[in-house]
């Protein structure tokens, strides 16, 4: 007798199937005690708070979805009710158990770490450096999310006045990265629904999940027959390859032209060219992020 | 067998997928399991234009010396000029020799990770890919540098 609930060959793999079905058996896990829910510990450092808010934006699943069945979310502070001193009792609860650490945002180094306060313990301040240096150490899986925490991004970019440093250059540990600006929902949530179900996912020697960083934009990018015959677009309005004004699909690596954002309608290729927000280096070694004087003859 | 036969085995079994693939469209009215097939299709014709762009690469051997010589010599001053901007290509230096990568791909805007083109970038492509010669084999040489 097959079981009503196995997937046969060929299983739906678009993103909606595979987002759920990875949700659904992460809920199904827990819901039959063999496992238990873990900790998420979300931490907001030097950035724009961008991350959080992709996230909220996530589809499949969804925010609630996340906090009610897959993790206990401990802190957030954009998204607890609790603030001030009750806020960083609860940070601090969770040092002496499991927990998932997930950063946003760069480490600002300037002034021994006092250009990013993230609170107050006992009358003290405690900068985003402070925190890194405690909770890194601590979490079981570390999860650097967005271009800013994973090397520095936007807020590391020339002239860099707050000293920002990618979360690497500050907890010297295993982590997975997760390079974006922003960091796709699905991106953070498949990360993570598979580390509750099977432990860490494959990374490639960047310590990027496989699953979503494998071929390039380039890869898969509906432009790229017109790459292929070197028919290059002048202007952003034409439908033709943007390779010569400055696109950096071919250097980024991430599956946005198959997965799409904003419940998956659309992404940047669309209207613009890619600025290889998911690609190490970015923005100073993706600019310029468009340029009209080319290669070519206008 | 050497590993061109190999890549070169693999392209009728990637066309067979492809010709089934696209033989299911038409008897699929599904359309879950159109967008699924399609996908698989994109799967397969991104696979294909990867075997063959391998297969290109390593016809590609590096040019021989006496073919380099032939080359034009190009003063530092005279490679400023190939910055890809204003309708000039794009050239860099490594190693003495000068590449044209006026197309190509990772190359966009005639800039690479913060790099700009008309330099000689020989410590800059050391410092990144010293274990990645076989590039060097896929570039088109234009000259040398004095």
């Amino acid at each position: 007798m097959i079981d009503p609930n196995y997937v046969l060959p060929p299983e739906a793999v678009s993103n909606e199937a595979v987002a759920r079905r990875l949700v659904e058996d992460a809920a199904e896990q827990i819901r039959a005690g063999r496992l238990k829910k873990k900790r998420l510990v979300w931490l907001e450092l030097t950035g724009c708070s961008g991350n959080i808010i992709s996230l909220l934006d996530g589809f499949h699943p969804d925010l609630e979805y996340l906090v009610t069945s897959m993790v206990d979310l401990v802190y957030e502070n954009s998204l607890m009710a609790a603030e001030g001193e009750r806020a960083m009792e609860r940070l601090m609860g969770v040092l002496d158990e499991e927990f998932i650490l997930a950063v946003e945002g760069a480490v600002s180094l300037k002034n021994n770490g006092l250009y990013n306060v993230i609170g107050r313990w006992q009358g003290e301040p405690l900068t985003a450096l402070a925190a890194a240096r405690m909770l890194g150490p601590r979490a079981t899986h570390v999860i650097a999310v967005g271009a800013c925490a994973v090397d520095g991004g936007p807020s590391a970019a020339s002239p860099n006045p707050a000293q920002c440093v990618g979360l690497p250059e500050v907890v010297d540990r295993p982590m997975i990265k997760l390079p974006g600006c922003p960091c796709h929902p699905d991106w953070f949530l498949g990360t993570l629904a598979h580390l509750l179900l099977y432990g860490a996912p494959k990374l490639d020697d960047l310590g990027r999940p496989l699953l979503f960083y494998g071929p390039t934009i380039h890869d898969r990018c509906p432009r790229r027959p017109f790459f292929d015959r070197g028919i290059f677009a002048r202007t952003l309005g034409e439908p033709t390859c943007l390779f010569k004004l400055g696109c950096r699909g071919p250097v980024t690596r991430v599956d946005c032209p198959t997965r799409l954002w904003n419940g998956y309608v659309n992404w940047p290729i669309g209207a613009s060219t890619c600025i290889g927000c998911s690609q190490f280096g970015f923005p100073d070694g993706m600019a310029p992020f468009v340029r009209f004087d080319t290669t070519r003859e206008p | 067998m050497n590993e061109r036969d190999l890549v070169r085995r693999q392209i009728p079994i990637v066309l067979g997928e492809i010709q089934f693939l696209t033989r299911m469209l038409y008897s699929l009215a599904d359309h879950p399991v159109k967008s699924l097939v399609l996908q698989e299709l994109w799967n397969q014709t991104s696979f294909l234009q990867f075997l063959l762009s391998l297969v290109d690469q390593q016809l590609a051997a590096p040019p021989a010396p006496a073919a380099l010589a032939a080359l034009p010599t190009f003063t530092r001053d005279e490679l400023a000029a190939f910055t890809g901007r204003n309708g000039n290509p794009a050239y860099v230096a490594v190693g003495g020799t000068v590449y044209d990568v006026t197309d190509n791909a990772a190359w966009s805007a005639a800039t690479h990770f913060g790099l700009t083109a008309g330099r000689d970038l020989t410590p800059e492509f050391a410092s990144c890919h010293a274990a990645q010669q076989y590039i060097l084999g896929t570039l088109r040489p234009v000259g040398r540098l004095a």
